[in-house]
């Protein structure tokens, strides 16, 4: 418990250090997220022509609307993006300076991605912001704050279950010499698979078994359905016990090929 | 003009000529990292097949959208993808080093050399692997044409030709644009995922958005000229004149982008004095 409790305390003091140290570089933050949100906007589009054209989709305007206006922050909010940076360290021998550190190897990595995603979000709130006014009329909106505490929890899980993967990826370097490959690879097969280019509901008839059940699907698509509005409650419930379920899951292979890595683990000096 | 050359046509001819130097050494260079053309060649192909759910999804649930069928926006996919792996060859090599060129100070070194140092800095290097999606590009096209039972006649292949030409040059001369705002901004990495972002829309017809984005599409982005305007041209539905607005357009974008070069420069101030 106090092992915990000292990570935590580093991981903040990391936190706001970093913070304060990206602000610098705010400017790039706003364009990073204009970047962002060109995607969703542009299948927001599509897929809205395509239903004003009479095309028969399994969801109506309002879903597909608030799903893309969502799906920018969402895929925000549970992004990592360490991999390549911790495989690198790994490689490199840069991992010995943190390995004497009195805290975890990770809090580093912990520190960056919340701090970068602190300033994004001030960064993207606005934009998201503009997008709804202009669909304003198209918006499902659910009554309550429920749901909205819902779609926070389900953004927590599923950005420690994407995070999860990406340790999992890097440790590979622990016996790999580059595993950019295989960084390349899941950013790719995520994206199609979380819903972030096409909502899953959209996915054929004959998908339906594996793509609703598949470990992606709470990386993205989850969180953004609990708003979009078609899970009903039972639905919801088995949602979030898989999403927390994968989530223990990968946390224990993960740790498994962590420890495994680390005690396999030689640096140059070390 | 420098004494270099005796006409401004000797002195494009030598550009071209150290162009075709470059060419060269990119494709020895190439030779060297083997794996990097072959997974170079394997992520395309992965993107190009995930890049084309999207459309199949579509057409899934509806024959035809606003005149175009499925069979038409494949062979679209293909001059996407052609497009994007010319760009991906030639140009983005180059414009991703903008900001290094600038905050390092390299430009010094691009500055002494004698050759047009806009040319230099938008041409210079070359990845010979990402041509392996323009190969690609050309058989979705083809294969894309042959399931609509289209068969262009020669005309209309110049057309499209000219017409992905043109495209290829407006975006070249939007991205440089973003680009050599680094003069000012120092740091433009951002800039050049707003480019790749907003090139997607080109993975669609024009039709398919609203009025006011088809304008922006056509002429503050002009994604249009090089995917939407060339299938429409082999389709036989497209005359010269888009053709003509598209040089001319093109021709306009190099002045301006020239420009914007020739002003940026005078703000420059060496990283190192």
């Amino acid at each position: 418990m106090n092992a915990l409790v000292r990570n935590l305390r580093v991981v903040r003091r990391m936190t706001a250090a970093d913070i304060a140290q990206q602000s610098v570089y705010r400017g790039a933050w706003i364009i990073f997220m204009l970047a962002n949100i060109c995607m969703p906007i542009i299948s927001l589009l599509i897929w809205r022509t395509a239903l004003a054209s009479g095309a028969q989709l399994p969801v109506d305007e309002r879903y597909i609307t608030t799903y893309f206006v969502l799906l920018g922050v969402v895929t925000m909010a549970t992004s990592s993006w360490m991999a390549g940076f911790l495989a690198q360290d790994i490689r490199l021998g840069k991992l010995s300076s943190w390995m004497i550190r009195p805290a975890s190897l990770l809090a580093g990595f912990v520190a960056n991605n919340l701090s970068e995603k602190f300033l994004k979000l001030f960064a993207l709130v606005p934009m998201i912001g503009i997008v709804w006014w202009i669909f304003r009329d198209s918006m499902n909106i659910p009554a309550g704050p429920g749901r909205w505490a819902l779609f926070a929890i389900s953004i927590l899980l599923g950005a420690m279950l994407v995070f999860t993967i990406d340790i999992l990826i890097a440790s590979l370097a622990f016996w790999m010499d580059d595993v950019s490959a295989l960084v390349q690879a899941r950013v790719i097969i995520a994206s199609v698979l979380s819903g972030s280019v096409v909502p899953l509901a959209l996915m054929p008839e004959w998908s339906r078994g594996f793509v609703d059940h598949q470990p992606f699907r709470y990386t993205v698509s989850f969180p953004v359905e609990i708003v979009a509005g078609q899970l009903t409650g039972p639905e919801l419930l088995a949602g979030l016990g898989f999403q927390l379920g994968y989530v223990v899951v990968f946390a224990a292979i993960t740790r498994l090929v962590w420890s495994a890595g680390i005690r396999a683990y030689s640096a140059v000096g070390a | 003009m420098s004494t270099l050359d005796r006409t401004w046509w000797h002195k494009q001819w030598r550009h071209l000529r150290l162009w075709r130097r470059f060419f060269a050494q990119a494709v020895v260079r190439e030779t060297h990292f083997r794996a990097h053309f072959l997974t170079t060649l394997l992520v395309g192909l992965v993107q190009l097949g995930l890049g084309i759910v999207p459309t199949l999804l579509l057409f899934g649930f509806t024959a035809e959208l606003h005149g175009w069928s499925r069979a038409e926006v494949i062979a679209l996919v293909g001059v996407f993808q052609i497009v994007t792996g010319l760009m991906a060859t030639f140009v983005a090599p180059n414009l991703n080093r903008m900001t290094t060129y600038l905050t390092e100070g390299e430009l010094d070194g691009v500055l002494l050399r004698p050759v047009s140092s806009q040319f230099y800095l938008t041409l210079r290097w070359i990845n010979v692997a990402e041509l392996t999606n323009v190969a690609s590009g050309v058989a979705v096209l083809v294969i894309g044409l042959v399931q609509a039972d289209l068969s262009p006649g020669a005309g209309q292949i110049v057309q499209a030709v000219v017409l992905v030409g043109t495209g290829l040059v407006l975006l070249t001369a939007v991205w440089s644009a973003m680009s050599f705002l680094a003069f000012w901004l120092q740091s433009v990495n951002p800039i050049g995922f707003v480019f790749l972002n907003l090139m997607e829309a080109g993975r669609y017809p024009l039709v398919f958005f609203p009025v006011a984005v088809r304008t922006f599409l056509t002429f503050a982005f002009p994604v249009a000229f090089a995917t939407t305007f060339p299938v429409r041209a082999l389709a036989g539905d497209l005359g010269w004149g888009t053709v003509g607005v598209g040089v001319g357009l093109a021709v306009v974008a190099m002045l301006l982008v020239r420009l914007l070069w020739r002003r940026g420069l005078l703000t420059y101030s060496s990283a190192s004095s």
